[in-house]
């Protein structure tokens, strides 16, 4: 029977570990997504759950048993935070190339210096164009939920990609809230056992993993591109069929929050959204035309979605919870891909971007309200004054 | 439906998983990668097999039958350590210029 609980994001990511039925696990401990594999240990010794469960000695460690595990026909399950996110970064290539579907949880945290440990998207978004499935979980809810629908992605013969389900640090991973946990048979129903087309077999052996000559590198390269192509449909399936089963209510790309008669939006991932709504019920009640878009997945990227939906509005407002310093706005990455959806549209919105929620920190109601200010500034000039906009830190305020 | 257009000559296995090669993988030929190739003399030689045992590629083996050591041009990379580790002297390093089969002669490169 579904039951509902109180809990964190760690523990409801553990909980969907344990639905999913995840046969081989491999920690390495970091704050916050620690907690995930605290919950997954306990499982294990408790013997809720039949999985091996090994103490890597580091991140790239980690990342090597599953993609040996995953090799050898096992659903696995690893994770990581900041700087583990990123000690790990070699093994991001070889294991969305070898196509081995294997899941990494992430509650993301900043990277040093020197030693934050806040909540910022950048670790997992400096892998994001190594050819994983990635998107953030704006509460515990979605993050239980996410972890069965990369799952089911991921493992799709027609996609066969790794997975960073991430979630905000502390925000989700450590904040209880409303977790429905299904009945075994609905994830079942949902989630086909994993069948890798190519394991690690002693009856038929195979090489993974061989050197290979620089022209079939691009071959390889043009694989790879093709599993992420073929991904937006597989996730729009999956999305269905996971609505359908669980009772939700997910648009597969992009979640639109009052945006009816909207002129202008907030854009952004993650759990900072849950503010946002507060932010957009206050002014939508002072008679502000402001709504919110919310980005369910960094990659595959929703090109055609971004433009179909954003160019609906007059000006569109992101909201970086990442850094990506000296890029074309100098400021965040998301703006660059929202402008580049936009580039082909008849009718494109002003675009800004503002760099909030860094380091850790808060984004809190004031601060969305002085970007809805920006916003409104931006429509009445009828042009962007600035790409970026560092909230709290311009001496020339909106 | 592909989503690309990959010539039949061109085509990789998915993920590039190949069959576990029994004796010699043909996907990765790597002797045209040779400068140097190591010459052999089989008056010097003395069969102490030191060439079959360090040769990382396993590119030299005992042909028993004829009783010396035979040399496979495929995949030797010219890596010169058999020359060095020759304990008779009966190896040495010639440039892959000097021959009328010489790799870099090969029209294509891959």
């Amino acid at each position: 029977m579904a039951k509902e609980l109180i809990m964190s994001g760690c523990a409801s990511a553990a909980q969907a570990a344990k639905y999913a039925k995840v046969e081989v696990i491999c920690s390495y401990p970091i704050r916050p997504y620690t907690a995930i594999m605290m919950e997954l240990a306990k499982m294990v010794a408790n013997g809720e759950l039949d999985a091996e469960f090994i103490h890597g000695e580091g991140e790239h460690a980690q990342l090597s048993v599953v993609a040996g595990a995953s090799a050898a026909g096992a659903r696995a399950l690893t994770g990581s935070s900041g700087v583990g996110v990123t000690y790990a970064f070699e093994t991001y290539s070889p294991i969305a190339g070898g196509r081995l579907p294997l899941q990494m949880m992430i509650a993301d945290r900043a990277l040093d210096p020197p030693g934050d440990f806040g909540s910022e998207h950048t670790d997992a978004m400096s892998a994001r164009d190594q050819g994983w499935i990635m998107g953030w979980a704006e509460n515990p809810q979605e993050a239980f939920d996410n972890s069965l629908i990369y799952y089911r992605v991921g493992e799709d013969h027609r996609v066969l990609l790794p997975q960073m389900a991430c979630q905000d640090g502390y925000f989700v991973s450590h904040i209880p809230g409303k977790v429905v946990l299904p009945d075994q048979s609905q994830v079942d129903e949902f989630l086909p056992p994993y069948k890798l087309p190519h394991p690690l077999d002693p009856k038929h052996p195979v090489s993974h993993g061989p050197q290979i000559r620089p022209d079939q590198g691009t071959i390889m390269d043009l694989q790879r591109a093709e599993a992420m192509l073929a991904a937006p449909a597989v996730i729009k399936e999956a999305i269905a069929d996971f609505n359908k089963i669980f009772g939700r209510n997910y648009s597969p790309f992009l979640e639109e929050f009052m945006t009816d008669g909207a002129e202008m939006v907030f854009f952004l991932q993650g759990a900072h959204s849950m503010t946002c709504r507060h932010a957009v019920r206050h002014l939508r009640s002072q008679g502000v035309k402001v709504g919110m878009v919310r980005l369910r997945f960094l990659r595959p990227w929703p090109t055609d979605d971004v433009a179909s939906v954003l160019s609906k509005f007059k000006a569109v407002g992101v909201i970086e919870t990442n850094t990506s310093y000296g890029g074309a706005t100098r400021g965040g990455s998301l703006l660059h891909e929202v402008r580049a959806s936009l580039y082909d549209c008849p009718q494109r919105p002003l675009t800004t971007s503002f760099m909030a929620g860094l380091g850790g920190e808060m984004v809190p109601l004031r601060e969305f309200y002085y970007m809805a200010e920006v916003m409104s500034k931006m429509m009445k000039e009828g042009k962007t004054k600035k790409n970026v906009y560092w909230v709290n830190h311009e001496f020339d305020e909106a | 439906m592909p989503y690309f257009k990959i010539p039949k000559e061109k085509e990789v296995p998915l993920a590039c998983i190949t069959p576990a090669p029994v004796g010699e993988q043909p996907m990765m030929i790597t002797g045209n990668w040779r400068i140097y190739r190591p010459v052999i003399d089989h008056e010097k030689c003395t069969l102490c097999m030191n060439c079959v045992m360090f040769c990382p590629d396993a590119c030299w083996q005992l042909n028993e039958e004829e009783d010396e050591v035979v040399w496979n041009a495929k995949y030797c990379k010219g890596c010169s350590i058999c020359v060095r580790e020759c304990a008779s002297g009966a190896l040495t390093n010639e440039y892959e210029l000097n021959f009328a089969d010489g790799v870099v002669r090969l029209e294509k490169p891959f």
